[in-house]
C-alpha cells in the first residue's frame, strides 16, 4: 500500500455509493487508473453491496396473502375516516340551518355523536358503506389476521400480570387477566398485536401443551361476530366458528371483545371463552 | 421544492403497496422474525395513512415510509432507541479493515455475477443479522434500498458523519467475518498482511540512523 492508497482508502465507500463530491472523485478515479489493490476494493466493495441486496430480497418475499390483508386493513382505515368525515358534515349542515338558540345543546349533541362515532365503528361502517358485503370482507379479514397471530405467535411483551396494565394505552380497553386455571391453562404472556385497522391484546396460554390464544379488544371496532354462528353458552351469547384449522369463538362484555383461537373444538373454545370475564 | 398535499387514500393504498417488498425487507432484517416484519409493516402503513397529509409531494415516498417503520420499530421493539454497538474502540481483527491483498480480495468474488461466491453470499444474512441494529440498518438502507446518506440520517435521525461511520464499521465487519468464513472453507489461504497492519510491524528507525541516511542522501 502506498501512501497514496492511505489518502484514497477513507474515500473509497463514498465513491462505492456515489457520494462523493466532484473534485474527490476525480481525484479517486486518476488514483484507479494505476492501483489495482484499491480497484479490487472497490470490486469487492461492489460484490459486497450486490450480495447484501440479493440476500435480503430473498430473505423477505411477500408471501401470498400479505399484500391483501395490507389492502383490507388500508381499505378499512379509509372506511373509518370517512364515516368520521361523514358525521362532522352532516353535524356542521345541521348546526348552519339552526338558531342561535339551539345551537348550543345541537353542538353538545354533536360532539356527543362524535364521540359515539369515532368509537362504534361497527356501527358506522353499516351505515356509511351501505354495504353488508364490504362489513362480512372487513369480518372475514380480521378473522384471517387472528388465525395468522395464533399461528405465527412471537415472543411475549409483557410476562407479570401486574404489568399487563402496560399494553392497555394502545389497546384501548382494560385488561385483566383471565386465569382460566379451572380448565388446566397456564398463563406464557401478552403482546398488542395489529388487527385491521386497531390493535388487540393477544395473551398466550398452554394447555396440555397446546397453544390457546386469548384476543382482547375494543369490540366495537373489532367486529368479528358477523362471520361466526351465534349460540348460547350458559345464557351468554357466544359466536363460534373455523378458520384454517383453527377455531375462534368470541364474546362481547361492556364494549369488550374477547376472542379465543384455538385447535380445540368449537365447542371446547366457546366452553373456555365464555369462561373469560 | 416540496410540498404537503393531500393524497386520496386510494392513491395512498396504491402507492404503499408499491413499497411493501421493500418495507417488508428491512422490516424483516430489523425484527429477524417473519411474523413480526408482516405486524410491523401493517402498523407503518396504517400509521403512514394517517399521517398521509404530513407526506411532502415530490420527496421520496419509500423513504418516508422507511422512517415511520423505523421509529414503529424503536416505539414497540426498542424503547430508547436502536441496539447500540458493544464494539466500541479499535476493532480487534485487523483483517476486518479490509487490508488484505488483492488476489484474496478477488478470491472472495464470483467473476461472473459481479456478487460474492455463492458459497460466501449463502452466509451473508446469518452474518448481516450478528451486526449491532445500527450497523445493520444503514447497510441495509445503503445497500439493498440504494438511499442516499442524507435520506438514511433523516430516517435514523442522526447526521451524516454518522450514517457514513455505521455504513463504514457495518460493512468492514461483514467484510471481516466473510474473510474468517472464506479462510474456514479454503476460498482463501492464510496470507501475509499487506496496508496498515503489517506497517506497524516494520523495524523502527531512531532518529541517528536517520540523521545518518539524511547526510548520506545529502
Amino acid at each position: 500500500m502506498t501512501s497514496s492508497c492511505r489518502q484514497i482508502s477513507p474515500l473509497l465507500e463514498a465513491f462505492g455509493d456515489e457520494e462523493l463530491a466532484a473534485d474527490k472523485l476525480l481525484e479517486v478515479e486518476q488514483h484507479l487508473v494505476d492501483c489495482d489493490t484499491c480497484g479490487e476494493r472497490i470490486r469487492l466493495n461492489q460484490a459486497l453491496h450486490v450480495s447484501v441486496r440479493s440476500a435480503v430480497r430473498a430473505a423477505a418475499p411477500v408471501m401470498p396473502g400479505f399484500e391483501e390483508r395490507i389492502a383490507a386493513a388500508l381499505r378499512a382505515e379509509a372506511a373509518r375516516e370517512e364515516s368520521i368525515d361523514h358525521v362532522v358534515e352532516r353535524e356542521a349542515q345541521h348546526s348552519r340551518m339552526l338558531s342561535w338558540r339551539s345551537v348550543v345543546p345541537v353542538a353538545a349533541a354533536a360532539a356527543l355523536t362524535l364521540v359515539w362515532a369515532a368509537s362504534t365503528s361497527k356501527h358506522q361502517q353499516a351505515g356509511v358503506e351501505g354495504s353488508s358485503s364490504a362489513r362480512l370482507n372487513t369480518a372475514d379479514q380480521l378473522l384471517e389476521e387472528l388465525v395468522d397471530h395464533h399461528m405465527n405467535a412471537r415472543g411475549p411483551q409483557v410476562t407479570e400480570p401486574a404489568l399487563l396494565s402496560q399494553l392497555e394505552p394502545e389497546v384501548g380497553v382494560p385488561l385483566n387477566l383471565p386465569s382460566l386455571k379451572a380448565y388446566g391453562a397456564r398463563w406464557e404472556g401478552a403482546n398488542v398485536v395489529p388487527v385491521s385497522n386497531q390493535h388487540a391484546a393477544s395473551l398466550r396460554y398452554t394447555m396440555g401443551g397446546r397453544h390457546v390464544t386469548l384476543y382482547v379488544y375494543n369490540s366495537t371496532r373489532v367486529p368479528i361476530e358477523s362471520r361466526l354462528k351465534a349460540r348460547t353458552v350458559r345464557n351468554e351469547p357466544v359466536y363460534v366458528g373455523s378458520r384454517r384449522g383453527v377455531s375462534i369463538a368470541a364474546v362481547e362484555h361492556r364494549g369488550v371483545g374477547y376472542a379465543l383461537a384455538s385447535d380445540f373444538s368449537d365447542d371446547e373454545s366457546a366452553e373456555l371463552v365464555a369462561a373469560v370475564y | 421544492m416540496s410540498r404537503k398535499v393531500s393524497i386520496s387514500a386510494r392513491e395512498f393504498e396504491t402507492q404503499a403497496i408499491a413499497q411493501l417488498s421493500a418495507l417488508l425487507g428491512v422490516a424483516s432484517r430489523l425484527t429477524r422474525n417473519p411474523a413480526d416484519a408482516q405486524d410491523l409493516v401493517q402498523d407503518t402503513l396504517l400509521k403512514a395513512m394517517r399521517a398521509r397529509d404530513q407526506f411532502e409531494a415530490g420527496t421520496n415516498m419509500r423513504a418516508w415510509l422507511l422512517r415511520i417503520l423505523t421509529n414503529t420499530f424503536i416505539n414497540r421493539y426498542r424503547r430508547g432507541g436502536l441496539e447500540r454497538s458493544v464494539l466500541d474502540g479499535p476493532d480487534a481483527d485487523p483483517l476486518a479493515d479490509g487490508w488484505i491483498s488483492a488476489s484474496t480480495m478477488e478470491s472472495m468474488r464470483d467473476p461472473e455475477s459481479q456478487a460474492l461466491r455463492p458459497m460466501l453470499e449463502k452466509e451473508i444474512k446469518r452474518i448481516l443479522d450478528e451486526l449491532p441494529e445500527e450497523f445493520r440498518l444503514a447497510v441495509v438502507l445503503s445497500d439493498v434500498e440504494e438511499l442516499s446518506y442524507k435520506e438514511i440520517a433523516d430516517i435514523m435521525g442522526c447526521p451524516i458523519g454518522t450514517v457514513m461511520s455505521r455504513l463504514h464499521r457495518g460493512r468492514r465487519l461483514l467484510k471481516g467475518r466473510l474473510y474468517e468464513h472464506a479462510r474456514a472453507l479454503g476460498i482463501v489461504g492464510p496470507e501475509a498482511l499487506v496496508g496498515e497492519a503489517s506497517e506497524k510491524q516494520e523495524p523502527v528507525i531512531d532518529l541517528s540512523q536517520y540523521r545518518e541516511k539524511r547526510v548520506a542522501r545529502s
